[in-house]
């Protein structure tokens, strides 16, 4: 028994344990260095995190949200619509004779707030009518595809100038620039979660809302902002994936959400909500997106990838649970 | 007729039953009376099935027997009909009755539910108890008095030899009440011994045949209640009561600290109005149901009220949310620390921090090296014995949270503490070291409102303590001039 009573008993057991997700990653790489060939040149390790930016950016803001309780079904929804809003807003102001600079940045922050504002509204009815996000979020799921195709007639816009392409397809000093924001997004989100007491709070108010009423801590401003920020970081996306298609296309990013929250939760991360980490978060993306670069640069068929993918993230599922069961017995 | 003969239950730390032997004779209402932690609820387990006795024997219709399950207990004739009711709200009350046990269709191979045998059968309970609801009706269009009718006919269809109930009118209203009883008389009448827990008196003495009490585990005897007053009945509840040595300090100065005026919330509570002193212990002694929970969660702002308004040091308020409340130094620890006080899934670090962010971080951040400092100050001040601060808190026994969730109100420097039960299931060490804590914080200036169902615990650390019945303050007592046994009897009065 340590006296100051604070030190874990059984430390390599706890290691294994903590690291579990990680040591089956590096299995993993470790399996594609021998199989496939140019898996660690470089290049293809570049392509990886540029591939998993545009959902993992997504993904720091959906472990939020799911650890305070809730789930967003909106952020592929919200990727193409925010990518068709930047291109219509950006069309129409450059036909009205700004110019293309001021019209796209214009348009971008547009996006941005608009997103906040439908991801607020989402936590704002969850905390005065009590209606789950689960529903709203699966409402928004499809109004927000029906916008993205209303607004852009059910055709690409291409409005973008040439330097645009930099946001989603940009490099600074060899790095892919999406891959940058992927980076910060993750540092912000868990500098966040880690060291400020909003953070805190989303781990409260998931661990037990009762509790965190009690405790004084304004719960739906927690709700609210979790929601609003998960939509936000899907509207970066968005713009960032408009950027690499050079197009507003209503018909881009389907089934993401499916994507962004399995990586959640192979992160570790409880549905029941109030537990989980930043952190798992990206080694979850991370493994998604090693994943699927291994089985296609292995030719594996298409098909059989959206099989394996299945079969892996419910194993990885299940092994958090096991963990989590052990843990709480 | 059920008998037990040396029954004995002992917990870690505590015996529950303490070589209980008592017969209760078919056709007889058989009250069971006892102070909280007297061994009536344990006693209720053992009788149905739900937990084993460490020794002792039990037997039904003479034959000796063990109660190994709840299901085990149900066939050998016990069926038990608790406080909380069971209902499935959206079923009807022919589901309800035979819930899990459903009739099927002959040939289906236990498949397709046999309805019209259902609604039939369940009819027939009905009719036997001589009550008449409709079979096809949604439990959730009944109220709370043919909830617990629905209730006692599932216990009913199992054609038990004993029905035991516990606290069984604890949410009817007055008329409601005399229905079950005659009820219950009916039943008894064809033979069923029922064993009735309740806390209140005067109930007793209309529905009992025999009176059993239990106090510290041990059977202090068995009366008929005919022949007993209620003086007798208190006095083997409660026992000689040693005069208490150490009586409370009395306060220096009596400077309000808070008022609460004119409270009312519709059905809970009306015209409540109290002053808090500066240091002062004010203990709220009330019966289940006197609404005593109910007017704390208000001050704290955790429901809303109709009309009131509270003083806090110069500060007058008319509407009160958690968060207000914890500014202005008002802290909560609910009796309920399961669900509303801790939250279990989360670690002792987080638990403890989760109130005082604010104070914990500086400019809104924080690490979990400030927040490992709060955890060490308060493992040390409170003697929590945790192995690992970040398990989760449900690793943790009942006092060691207790003493997490005052810590963790502790950590917000709050002026007023409002303790709801702070020492419900914990063991009497525990108990004491928490009661020290109290009377610490008194004297350091802090004032506590403390809510307890254990009149004893109130008499130890109070300065004043005020009675509450049915949503109102009806008296104010010093513990020096009262004892429990009196306190008791003020409570309950009609």
């Amino acid at each position: 028994m340590n006296t100051d009573g604070i030190l874990p008993p059984d430390k390599a057991g706890r290691f294994l344990k903590k690291y579990m997700m990680e040591a089956i990653l590096l299995f993993l790489c470790a399996i594609l260095a021998f199989k496939a060939q140019n898996f660690f040149s470089t290049d293809n390790l570049l392509n990886v995190l540029r591939n998993v930016s545009m959902q993992g950016i997504i993904a720091f803001g959906m472990t939020m949200v799911i650890i305070s309780g809730e789930i967003d079904l909106s952020v592929g929804s919200a990727v193409a619509f925010s990518g068709c809003v930047t291109a219509y807003l950006t069309q129409m102001l450059a036909s009205g004779g700004a110019s293309m600079p001021v019209a796209i940045w214009v348009s971008i922050i547009c996006t941005l707030i608009l997103g906040l504002m439908v991801g607020c509204f989402t936590g704002y009815i969850r905390m005065k009518f009590q209606v789950p996000t689960f529903i709203t979020t699966l409402a928004w799921m499809t109004a927000l595809s029906g916008a993205a195709e209303l607004i852009t007639n059910g055709f690409p816009l291409t409005p973008f100038p040439e330097w645009y392409n930099f946001l989603g397809g940009g490099y600074v000093f060899g790095i892919p620039f999406p891959a940058i924001v992927f980076v910060a997004v993750f540092s912000a989100v868990h500098f966040v979660m880690n060291y400020t007491s909003f953070g805190r709070s989303v781990y409260a108010v998931g661990g037990n809302m009762e509790v965190a009423r009690l405790s004084g801590i304004r719960v739906h401003v927690v709700k609210i902002g979790v929601m609003g920020a998960v939509v936000f970081l899907a509207s970066l996306s968005g713009i960032m994936q408009s950027s690499e298609i050079m197009s507003g296309s209503p018909t881009t990013a389907k089934g993401w959400e499916l994507d962004v929250i399995a990586s959640v939760i192979i992160g570790g991360t409880s549905l029941m909500g109030g537990a989980g980490t930043v952190k798992g978060t990206l080694i979850g993306v991370i493994f998604l997106g090693v994943l699927v670069n291994g089985m296609t640069l292995m030719n594996v068929n298409e098909y059989w990838q959206h099989v394996v993918r299945g079969v892996l993230i419910l194993l990885a599922v299940l092994l958090n649970r096991v963990q989590f069961r052990k843990n709480q017995s | 007729m059920l008998e037990i003969s040396n029954l004995r239950k002992e917990y870690p730390g505590t015996l529950a039953l303490d070589d209980v032997s008592v017969s209760f004779s078919a056709g007889s209402v058989h009250a069971l009376l006892g102070k909280n932690g007297a061994g009536k609820s344990t006693l209720v387990k053992i009788l149905a099935g739900a937990t084993q006795p460490t020794s002792g024997r039990i037997y039904v219709d003479g034959r000796e027997t063990k109660l190994r399950s709840p299901l085990d207990a149900f066939r050998q004739g016990i069926a038990p009909v608790y406080q909380e009711l069971s209902i499935l709200p959206e079923l009807s009350v022919g589901e309800n009755i035979f819930v899990g046990r459903l009739p099927k269709k002959k040939g289906t191979g236990g498949l397709v539910i046999d309805w019209p045998q259902l609604f039939e059968t369940a009819n027939s309970v009905l009719q036997d108890m001589q009550v008449s609801l409709d079979v096809r009706q949604k439990a959730s269009e009944l109220g709370v008095a043919q909830q617990q009718v629905v209730e006692l006919a599932k216990a009913m269809s199992f054609k038990p030899s004993v029905l035991l109930l516990d606290e069984p009118t604890s949410a009817l209203a007055h008329h409601e009440v005399n229905r079950l009883f005659s009820l219950l008389r009916m039943l008894a009448s064809r033979g069923v011994s029922i064993i009735y827990i309740t806390h209140r008196l005067h109930e007793v003495h209309e529905i009992a045949d025999k009176i059993t009490v239990l106090r510290d585990g041990k059977h202090i005897g068995t009366i008929l209640a005919k022949d007993a007053a209620p003086a007798t009945v208190v006095k083997m509840m409660f026992g000689e009561i040693p005069s208490r040595e150490k009586s409370v300090e009395e306060l220096k100065k009596r400077e309000t600290v808070m008022e609460v005026r004119n409270f009312r919330r519709e059905g809970r509570f009306s015209g409540v109005n109290l002053n808090l002193y500066k240091g002062e212990i004010l203990g709220i002694a009330g019966m289940l149901g006197s609404g005593r929970t109910e007017l704390v969660r208000a001050i704290f702002g955790a429901d809303p009220v109709e009309s009131g308004e509270i003083k806090i040091g110069g500060t007058l308020l008319r509407s009160f949310t958690p968060a207000s409340m914890k500014r202005l130094g008002v802290a909560y620890a609910s009796e309920n620390r399961k669900e509303e006080g801790l939250a279990q899934l989360l670690s002792t670090r987080l638990n403890m921090c989760l109130a005082s962010y604010d104070k914990v971080s500086r400019n809104g951040f924080l690490t979990r090296k400030m927040e490992a400092g709060v955890v060490r100050r308060f493992v040390r001040e409170l003697d929590i014995k945790i192995s690992d601060a970040e398990q989760s808190i449900s690793h943790l026994s009942g006092g060691n949270q207790q003493k997490v969730l005052l810590a963790k109100w502790l950590n917000t420097n709050p002026g007023v503490i409002l303790l709801d039960e702070p020492t419900r299931g914990i063991d009497i060490q525990t108990k004491q070291q928490i009661f020290q804590i109290m009377t610490d914080l008194g004297r350091s200036g802090i004032s506590i409102i403390f809510v307890s169902t254990e009149l004893e615990e109130l008499l130890e650390v109070c300065h004043r303590i005020l009675i509450m019945k049915k949503g109102n303050i009806v008296g104010e007592v010093r513990p020096a001039e009262i004892s429990a046994d009196e306190l008791f009897v003020l409570c309950m009065e009609q």
